[in-house]
């Protein structure tokens, strides 16, 4: 039964989004149970499979039993299957976000709402498994046109974001599937381990060369990597509030680890192209993003672009982490990229709550409901922490490992790189504490004080999380040092 | 909103054509095994013959009732292709191994055969849905919203 795991975690939520329709053409309401039941057993589910593969070792599943270079494969290993536990429960608790946080006038589209949600996690869970590249491009184009559409559900500026995403988007999924055809072209195969054994001989190929940086910008794109990053902020900006965590946390973090799958287990770790070193290249898109991404977000008055820029920021200090060619820096990046996900989905569930429950949008809105709303800036306080890099919760020892491993490997650059960034989450972060701890609430503004359950339980459990994965980081440190590590590292 | 289309020679030719080309669409279908064809090129045909008859003989005729009525299968086509593959996971096998088709007394050639056909009718049935809804949501958004609503 366990070697199904794989296989049931993708099938289960697209079955359920696309026959959504149907099943509650009569009864509209039930598709936020059905949603939450497919997302809860899913979480289950993803943990007895990483269960599985911590004691059977990974799973290669393929699918009508036509096996690998000719079939299509799901590739669960260590890596897959964490990053899916991290996926599964963050999806069940922005959906649990989404109860009262979507917008009142969907109407009989909530079911497509609903649907749209579903398709997105599935497409996402087959980007983690997807054992070929290009289903990897399949699955890329799902979760992108369930975005699309996911921002666009409120209208009015949303409409308008999300058309440049669409764009763009397009765009890069466009160079990806340009540069997996040069690849089909030069090797003959689509399979990702087929791959890997008839690469290194074909390396000094032009299209080889050429096919990479198609998919690298491709990637890139969708991963809102710093060049690349213009269509992201107003995306999650105008986005619903419920939307917006599912994105923010999920969308591109997965793009990133379809981008590590293609360099670490395709390209193979120490790969040199054209005398280019491909780490080297991907810690100088790291560094400049870590950067970049910070001090744009320290210059955002809207809380909800000040937090899709610090995104962009961490998605750059995780590509250093794995970028360093050694263990430490590789675990440190993928353990940093479970942090983010978490932190993410914490800050959008935070601003999602201030938008819809107090109405504040800005840094002053926030500085003015601050005082009052002990839950807001409770939880702002821990992923603040989670953010910066403080001892107890996961973001200090991700960013613990990533430095040991540039350290590792001589590179002063991405140490500093690291530590600016840190300096600029923290001012950025200040400057929210600031609005909060040093304006006194006018008598007019009363507050509603009953919050809904559902921002209790999910921001609750995404500041546990922060912490816990803080406290119990040596252990997951070392599953990920004994399951998750690529060939040759 | 679909007018029926005002002209003799239109409405004639489509009472007698629609109905080849839905059977050529089952032909293709079908055939699929054995030859070209299968369940998406299939399904475009059957979708095709239900537009043309509701551009023929206008949304509110009672030959395009079926169309309107198939709007509500969206989906039907997906739990038909994932009872097949569970049935082929119940037996034993991988997600769509149709060799191990869980159906009792049956070989394996005759498995094989039945699961592919199953599978292929599935895929027919989504994308004639989604032809057929994609022409109805470009030309009378009301009726989608109608459908959902009521």
């Amino acid at each position: 039964m366990s070697r199904h795991f794989p296989a049931i975690l993708f099938l289960l939520p697209l079955f359920a989004a696309i026959s959504m329709p149907v099943v509650c053409l009569r009864h509209r309401h039930w598709s936020r149970p059905i949603s939450l039941a497919v997302l809860s057993s899913m979480v289950v589910l993803s943990i007895l499979n990483l269960n599985s593969i911590i004691t059977h070792g990974e799973v290669r599943y393929a699918f009508s039993g036509w096996s690998a270079p000719l079939g299509i494969e799901w590739v669960a290993d260590g890596l897959a299957s964490m990053i899916l536990v991290t996926l599964s429960f963050l999806g069940l608790l922005a959906l649990v976000f989404a109860g009262p946080t979507s917008p009142k006038d969907l109407g009989g589209r909530i079911v497509h709402y609903y649907t749209l949600i579903l398709l997105l996690i599935s497409a996402l869970t087959g980007i983690v498994f997807a054992g070929d590249l290009f289903n990897l491009f399949v699955f890329l184009e799902v979760a992108a046109i369930a975005s699309y559409a996911l921002i666009g559900v409120a209208g009015g500026r949303a409409l308008f974001a999300a058309f440049r995403y669409l764009v763009l988007g397009t765009l890069g999924a466009s160079l990806y599937l340009l540069g997996v055809s040069y690849f089909y072209a030069a090797s003959g195969t689509l399979n990702m381990a087929d791959m890997a054994e008839k690469l290194p001989h074909l390396l000094n190929s032009k299209a080889v060369v050429g096919g990479l940086l198609f998919m690298f910008i491709g990637l890139g794109i969708k991963m809102a990597l710093v060049p690349f990053h213009a269509w992201l902020p107003d995306a999650y900006t105008y986005a619903p509030e419920s939307i917006s965590p599912i994105l923010a946390s999920l969308v591109t973090k997965v793009a990133l680890v379809g981008w590590v799958r293609i360099i670490f287990w395709v390209l193979g770790a120490k790969v040199i192209v054209n005398d280019i070193p491909v780490l080297l290249l991907v810690g100088i898109l790291g560094t400049l993003a870590a950067v970049i991404g910070a001090v744009l977000a320290l210059n955002q008055r809207d809380i909800k672009a000040m937090f899709a820029y610090g995104g962009i920021s961490h998605i750059g200090i995780i590509l250093i982490g794995v970028s360093q060619g050694n263990q430490t820096g590789f675990v440190g990046g993928v353990f940093y990229l479970l942090n983010d996900a978490v932190m993410q989905a914490a800050l959008f569930f935070l601003a999602g709550m201030a938008i819809c429950q107090y109405g504040a949008r800005t840094v002053e809105d926030v500085g003015r409901i601050g005082k009052q709303a002990p839950w807001f800036t409770g939880v702002l306080i821990i992923v603040a922490m989670g953010m910066i890099g403080l001892p107890p919760t996961g973001g200090f020892f991700g960013k613990w490992y990533i430095i040991l491993g540039a350290l590792e490997a001589n590179n002063y650059i991405a140490v500093a790189a690291v530590l600016l960034s840190t300096l600029l989450t923290l001012a950025y972060f200040v400057r929210l504490f600031e609005a909060i701890f040093r304006q006194t609430p006018l008598p007019s503004d009363r507050l509603p004080s009953d919050i809904p359950f559902a921002y209790k339980l999910s921001l609750g459990a995404t500041s546990a999380a922060v912490i816990m994965l803080g406290v119990f980081s040596d252990p997951i440190v070392q599953l990920l040092l004994n399951h998750a590590l690529p060939p040759g590292l | 909103m679909i007018r029926p289309h005002d002209s003799i020679i239109v409405q004639s030719l489509g009472r007698f054509l629609i109905p080849v080309i839905q059977i050529f669409g089952l032909y293709v279908l079908f055939f699929g095994q054995y030859g070209p064809g299968g369940g998406f090129v299939g399904g475009v045909i059957l979708g095709t013959s239900m537009i043309l008859s509701v551009l023929i003989f206008g949304h509110d005729a009672s030959r395009s009732q079926i169309a309107k009525k198939i709007l509500h299968g969206d989906g039907v086509g997906m739990l038909i292709y994932a009872g097949v593959g569970g049935l082929c996971m119940i037996g034993g096998g991988e997600f769509l191994n149709y060799a191990e088709l869980d159906i009792p007394g049956l070989e394996t050639a005759a498995r094989r055969s039945l699961g592919i056909v199953l599978t292929q009718i599935g895929v027919a049935v989504d994308v004639a849905v989604t032809a057929v809804s994609i022409v109805f949501s470009l030309s009378a958004e009301e009726i989608i919203e109608d459908s959902l609503n009521g």
